[in-house]
């Protein structure tokens, strides 16, 4: 797993990303990305620039690096790891390309448009409740149930179960924290709960085919090929595991970058046109998901870099979003056109919801710009560490209702 | 035979038309798009399909 550092490379710079107090947006990042487009690390290699994590993100020389969390983690079997290892994030090649080709119809964008109505909707509603207030838990009172609901929508299942659903969700999430062996059982009972879930909702689809989503994917066919039932249930669960948290998240972390720039929000409450720029905006200085990891399939040199196979390569999403060398005014501005960001990863495991996260969040924000002025932090927020998937756990705000 | 074109200003070589329309479109040894701007109409379901998963939206059907 050695990186071999070329002579006259003394000035790379190193950062520890397992230390709980580690931020991305900070004074030590930003000059680390001055000093070199790469940083080594206490795990593997970090590359911070625009440019670099764009080509690298592509690589075909590099795999996705998370096939082995569990392993890394002690853990070695149970319902969670052979989840895992049949699940999209983690499979390569053909068997990566077969069912992604199989679930990519019900995610195409056409499709989701016809739901646009609903998240609208569904917006107003969970703001009408605390509009009166004048304050809100921003998390609680909006991000989780939007995220989780629009989830209930795309399943067709009844939304009032959307507790349930926020609940096992954000249990199996703790499968990728750092104190995963401890939550095993937990997360394997969340593991179970959600097959069973997933595998009624199947049955009921396939008795009773409709135009829905799951049904989508029950009926979706290619050369003759079809998703079986433990594909299928497969499918769901990764559905919900990586579709909740992420969106619940990223519309914390935008709700955190509009009460920095209120200019901005006036700006999204005036033009809510502009709701798809800000969903972009956001994710491009403010991302959920601060780091991709890759892992080299074999011996390469990238920029005079030699990089041994099996190294480490965390491609950093908020650093290389925000480089000065690719955006010479990298603050958040709806009025700017910037190049594409990597939020969503990028090359093969390219995120596969993403046109419904854009499509729920591009509704969201410019209906709460429309309704909440002047929204600034009451205290009391809390936050999830900056590695992995970031974003408030509270968030509570005070606000003027508009209009 | 259909025809399709890519806007390269967009394309960011994800690689996700390679997967959808592999017998049209494909990703070179550096990870470059290279696509047949002509194609059998047989394959035009899949060149849709590719069409839709693109994740900038960058492959037109030229009428």
């Amino acid at each position: 797993m050695s990186v071999d550092i070329v002579p006259n490379q003394f000035a790379v710079p190193y950062l520890d990303i397992s230390d709980p107090s580690f931020a991305m947006q900070s004074e030590e990042l930003r000059n680390a990305r001055e000093a070199s487009w790469y940083a080594r690390t206490n795990y593997g290699i970090a590359v911070l620039r625009y440019e670099e994590v764009s080509k690298l993100l592509k690589s075909p020389k590099l795999i996705q690096g998370s096939a082995k969390w569990p392993a890394h983690n002690g853990v070695h079997g149970g319902l969670f790891f052979d989840w895992w290892t049949k699940n999209l994030l983690v499979l390569e090649g053909e068997d990566h390309h077969r069912i992604r080709r199989l679930l990519n119809p019900a995610f195409s964008p056409r499709l989701i448009k016809d739901l646009v109505p609903r998240f609208q909707e569904l917006a107003n509603e969970l703001i009408d409740d605390f509009i009166e207030k004048g304050e809100c838990e921003f998390i609680g009172d909006f991000a989780e149930p939007y995220a989780t609901r629009v989830l209930t929508i795309l399943l067709g299942i009844d939304e009032s179960e959307w507790p349930t659903i926020a609940r096992l969700a954000s249990t199996i999430g703790l499968a990728l924290g750092v104190t995963f062996k401890q939550d095993l059982d937990k997360v394997d009972a969340a593991v179970a709960e959600l097959y069973a879930y997933a595998e009624d909702l199947i049955k009921d689809r396939q008795a009773n085919p409709g135009e829905d989503f799951v049904s989508r994917l029950v009926l979706a066919s290619r050369d003759g090929d079809k998703l079986n039932d433990e594909e299928l249930r497969n499918a769901l669960v990764l559905l919900i595991f990586g579709g909740m948290d992420t969106t619940r998240n990223q519309l914390g972390l935008a709700m955190q970058s509009f009460m920095r720039n209120p200019d901005q929000w006036e700006l999204l409450a005036e033009r809510p046109e502009l709701g798809p720029k800000a969903v972009e905006e956001v994710m491009r200085t403010n991302p959920t998901v601060t780091w991709v990891t890759r892992e080299a399939v074999e011996d390469f040199t990238y920029q005079g870099l030699e990089i041994a196979a099996g190294t480490t390569v965390h491609l950093f999403t908020q650093a290389s979003g925000t480089d000065p060398l690719a955006f010479p005014n990298p603050e958040l501005d709806l009025l700017g056109e910037h190049p594409v960001h990597y939020g969503f990863g990028g090359g093969v495991h390219h995120c596969l919801g993403h046109f419904v996260a854009r499509a729920d969040m591009s509704e969201a924000l410019p209906l709460l710009a429309n309704r909440l002025a002047n929204p600034h932090l009451t205290g009391g927020d809390e936050w999830l560490p900056d590695s992995g998937n970031t974003g408030p756990i509270r968030l509570p705000i005070g606000f003027t209702q508009r209009g | 035979m259909a025809q399709i074109t890519v806007d390269r200003t967009l394309c960011d070589n994800h690689g996700q038309c390679a997967i959808a329309a592999p017998k049209v479109f494909s990703m070179n040894d550096e990870g470059i798009l290279e696509y047949a701007e002509t194609f059998d109409d047989a394959l035009l379901d899949e060149v849709e399909e590719a069409i839709d998963v693109c994740p900038v939206q960058a492959i037109f059907l030229k009428d």
